[in-house]
């Protein structure tokens, strides 16, 4: 505040009082941040190549069950993956926020393997995927369509954590983790019933989370696709059994489209046409709605709240002063300086409320456009994107392992 | 159908949460919850300013940018002194001469000559009204902090916080004794001076006057050093002196009454020539949360002048009736 | 067909990589905006004058949460808004800048006239403030960190009337370092931020290397 601090020689004790020294414990070791990078690794390698090369979903399980035991329970949650995103934004639009090497690790390597082994991040490693495995006793088939919206969901949550991230306004990842309570055994009520929920919800629709929340798992996602190697049900060929059609929790298995090309040329074109036109309509459409909703965006940032508040002083009457404006009453800091912030901020939002929307636009565009346009293929395969790599397929292919080593060999 | 519910269940379920974190994130402002564990001190601060037997009639702005003294000299004048300057304004308010000084005063006083006396941390410099040097005193020693100075026709007393004693020199500087410092058999208590507060006057009759700030007590000695005797007792009350270490300063009316000034709650008050509360000068309401430093002096026409820090004003106050009588 | 995806697919995944590669790459190598060095990363013999930028390229510049004490404004969000109960936000008492005080604008309720141990009159909501006779007329003043919840009452208590050697601070033996504190993104004055993790304090006239402090700062 105003007054420079003044300090003063101790009182002269004459009964040799010794003046304790104040204790300041130190954080955790740094040394331990570096292992669990280590691990991180470690972890990675092990899962894929129990899922690729022993494709074993025991060995999946126990792999979760030691990610649970270590990233959850031991480590407790931060920084998990999931939240780096955040960091990661922030610190490409704010040069002063400094990133510690292990934040980007534990963003770009489970990337960086999901790229070529597909995610067995999330099989595996990821402790908020092993928690909701383990609670999926009555997975239910949710069906395509529903799929799809709720689906939309995570790219939603991708897109506000950014902008929010983006605008320093807040991590509203780690705002709603639903699970890091669980793993320190402490949290508000709230947060308890908000992890609870999640997990009844997971007894029947398997990982709620990862599918229709997650949003690394978008990012997993997209990377997934391209894969260099990924889990298949079967090792050799299929052989059309529709034995594993039903095995997997989370709809993530393609059922052959067997009839190629079932529409003439004319209608997928049309089509075709249609698509280019719908996907910039909805793109522009999306980011018009979203720089119209840029104030209610704003409205999250607490200097825009204050400045909000400063401007229309409507707490005088009755309602007693909010603890932001009495900081800001005995900060000292100017008006003038809290609202030029606040514009600012707020015009950052503005466009990213446009980059936003035309984001959100764009992917339920391709969402549409991915439902019109089936793609020919005879087996049951997994969706590369879609799937976790829990190889629980696996066990019900009736096609033996030990072709695959044969197979294998041959190539 | 059983199937079918469980997935009616657990999809309500889900999009129950997405709701709870629309809201959560849009419609829930933090700001408007209260402090559970609140320590309200403005209810400590209240007073009602009918009360008070003073008024405050005009303030002098200054330019210093951290002020820490204040003194009266010939003519009502008004001296401030700060962090490398010092300020002389006439009765009226209006700016006679400013000079820049290296390094900071922690206090001022004005002899009879009109010589300017400077506290400067562990040394006294002496400038006349112009601002030239007339002698700079050698230092106390590296602990000292001079808080306080009184200057008699003879001598010039000495409060210095850092090594929790005063001074009294001959005008020359040379030191004469050490008075306050603790000492059982004279029955001395020592000064006990928890935050850089203490100050030193000497009243109308003559007699030196300590604030032991720990105590919460003004006390009474002679020129030698014998404690003669004390008054003031600690409390939040209003004839009391709040914690920790008050009063900061005080200074005498011509009647040998005390003007003291508080710390932690900020008021100004009027004391006895025997102790008693007599009036509040000013409530805390008059001044800015967290002021420090209020110190005072009195002119020929008995106003009280309080330095305010905060504010950088010297804030002048009359006796209502005074004002009346005007 | 599969030849074709295959090679679209790999050429994807290579840019992919690439752009992986490049993020990682600029973030641990970019050089952070100039500015005051406030941190210590324990640059031996500090290059500040060697136009040092901020951040350094290959240190793990390992962060944690504190609050500065001279933005607090006691608001009670340390208490209530951390993630563990009780708070990882205690008192720490600065004892070099403490006067040890009969009456403790920290430790009393006010207007306590009896000045005792007695339960009502502590501020403390807890009664964690322990109160040890020294000698005349001096006490000192211990917190009792497990009672401790972090409120902040007697740090205002104390900076009103005393010197303020009660100071809020984040405790890292209790914080689990969220990636976003959820009291930092509460507090209403803005306190919070991540400091080094090898300096990892903010205390206000707190100076370790002095142990006899100085009057003149």
């Amino acid at each position: 505040m105003v007054f420079a601090v003044q300090r003063f020689p101790k009182p002269e004790f004459e009964t040799g009082y010794l003046q304790p020294g104040t204790l300041l414990p130190s954080p955790r070791a740094e040394i331990l941040a570096a292992m669990d990078v280590a691990i991180l690794v470690l972890a990675l390698s092990v899962i894929s190549w129990i899922v690729l090369k022993k494709r074993s979903r025991k060995g999946v399980f126990w792999m979760s069950l030691f990610s649970l035991i270590y990233f959850g329970f031991y480590r407790e949650g931060c920084v998990c993956s999931i939240g780096s995103i955040q960091n990661i934004t922030l610190a490409l639009f704010d040069h002063t926020f400094i990133l510690p090497l292990t934040v980007i690790a534990f963003f770009i390597i489970p990337l960086i393997f999901t790229l070529f082994f597909g995610r067995t991040f999330c099989a595996g490693v990821c402790p908020f995927g092993a928690l909701q495995d383990l609670v999926a006793f009555r997975p239910q088939k949710l069906g395509s369509r529903l799929n799809a919206v709720l689906g939309m969901v995570p790219y939603i949550y991708l897109g506000l954590a950014i902008l929010y991230a983006a605008t320093g306004t807040d991590f509203i990842i780690c705002r709603y983790d639903p699970f890091v309570g669980i793993f320190r055994f402490n949290a508000s009520f709230g947060m308890f019933v908000f992890a609870g929920i999640l997990l009844i919800s997971g007894i029947f629709i398997a990982r709620p989370y990862c599918r229709f929340l997650c949003p690394y798992g978008v990012l997993l996602n997209w990377v997934s696709r391209f894969s260099r190697r990924h889990i298949t049900i079967t090792p050799a060929e299929c052989i059309q059994c529709r034995l594993c059609e039903d095995s997997c929790p989370y709809d993530a298995i393609d059922i052959p489209v067997t009839t190629k090309d079932p529409e003439n040329r004319k209608i997928r074109v049309k089509k075709l046409i249609w698509i280019s036109l719908l996907i910039p309509f909805l793109t522009f459409a999306g980011g018009w709605t979203g720089s119209r909703l840029h104030i209610t965006l704003a409205g999250v940032n607490s200097k825009v709240r204050l400045a909000e508040e400063i401007l229309t002083p409507a707490a005088g009457q009755g309602q007693p002063e909010s603890l932001g404006l009495t900081a800001y009453k005995s900060s000292g800091k100017a008006a003038e300086e809290v609202y030029s912030e606040a514009s600012e901020i707020l015009d950052r939002f503005y466009n990213g409320g446009w980059i936003l929307g035309g984001f959100i636009g764009l992917v339920f565009g391709w969402v549409i456009a991915e439902r019109m346009l089936s793609k020919w293929h005879t087996d049951y395969i997994p969706n590369k994107g879609a799937c976790y790599s829990c190889a629980r397929c696996v066990d019900f292919c009736p096609v033996k392992t030990d072709l695959s080593e044969i197979k294998h060999e041959k190539t | 159908m059983k199937q079918k519910a469980f997935i009616i269940l657990a999809l309500a379920l889900l999009l129950a949460l997405i709701l709870f974190m629309v809201k959560d994130l849009f419609y829930n402002s933090p700001e408007k919850k209260t402090n559970p564990y609140a320590y309200d001190l403005r209810t400590l601060k209240k007073g009602d300013t009918t009360q008070t037997a003073y008024i405050e009639t005009r303030q002098v702005h200054t330019r210093l940018p951290e002020i820490h003294g204040l003194a009266t000299g010939i003519n009502d004048w008004i001296y401030l002194a700060g962090d490398n300057g010092v300020e002389i304004y006439d009765q009226a308010g209006i700016l006679k001469n400013r000079f820049d000084i290296t390094g900071n005063a922690g206090c001022v006083a004005v002899d009879k000559h009109g010589n300017i006396w400077l506290g400067m941390e562990d040394h006294i410099e002496i400038r006349n009204a112009s601002g030239k040097q007339i002698k700079t005193w050698k230092s106390f020693g590296e602990e000292s902090f001079i808080s306080s100075i009184a200057v008699t026709d003879s001598f010039a007393f000495i409060a210095d916080a850092g090594r929790k004693v005063v001074y009294r020199c001959d005008l020359s500087g040379n030191m004469i004794n050490r008075i306050g410092e603790k000492d059982p058999v004279r029955k001395i208590p020592g000064f006990i001076i928890p935050s850089p507060y203490f100050d030193l006057a000497i009243a109308p009759d003559r007699s030196l006057w300590v604030v032991n700030p720990g105590r919460y007590e003004l006390e009474k000695y002679s020129y030698d050093g014998s404690f003669l005797t004390s008054w003031g007792e600690p409390g939040i009350g209003i004839g009391r002196f709040c914690g920790c270490c008050n009063p900061s300063h005080f200074t005498l009316l011509r009647d040998g009454s005390f003007i003291t000034s508080e710390k932690g709650i900020e008021r100004i008050k009027i004391y006895s020539a025997e102790g008693k509360f007599s009036a509040v000068v000013a409530f805390p309401s008059s001044f800015e949360e967290g002021t420090r430093g209020l110190d005072l002096a009195t002119d020929s026409r008995e106003r009280i002048l309080a330095l305010d820090p905060v504010k950088k004003q010297v804030r002048i106050f009359i006796r209502k009736k005074d004002q009346k009588s005007n | 067909m599969p030849t074709r995806r295959e090679f679209l697919n790999t050429l994807v995944r290579g840019s992919i990589l690439a752009g992986l590669g490049l993020l990682s790459g600029a973030l641990i190598f970019r050089k952070g905006k100039e500015r005051e060095c406030g941190f210590d990363f324990n640059c031996k013999n500090c290059p500040r004058s060697n136009d040092c930028l901020l951040p350094r390229p290959l240190e793990s510049r390992q962060m944690v949460w504190q609050l500065d004490p001279s933005r607090c404004i006691q608001c009670g969000r340390c208490a209530t808004d951390c993630v563990l109960t009780p708070s990882a936000v205690k008192c720490v008492h600065v004892y070099a800048m403490c006067g040890y005080c009969d009456l403790c604008g920290g430790y009393f309720k006010p207007g306590t006239k009896v000045l005792d141990t007695a339960a009502e009159n502590q501020l403390c909501p807890t009664n964690a403030i322990k109160r040890k006779f020294v000698e005349d007329p001096f006490f000192e003043y211990t917190i009792d960190e497990p009672l401790c919840i972090g409120c902040g009452k007697c740090v205002k208590g104390c900076s009103a009337f005393g010197n303020g050697s009660l100071q809020l601070q984040v405790r890292h033996d209790r914080c689990v370092n969220c990636n976003q504190c959820s009291i930092a993104r509460n507090c209403p004055s803005g306190a919070f931020s991540r400091v080094p993790a090898s300096n990892p304090t903010l205390l206000r006239g707190f100076d370790q290397k002095q142990t006899t402090t100085n009057i003149k700062q």
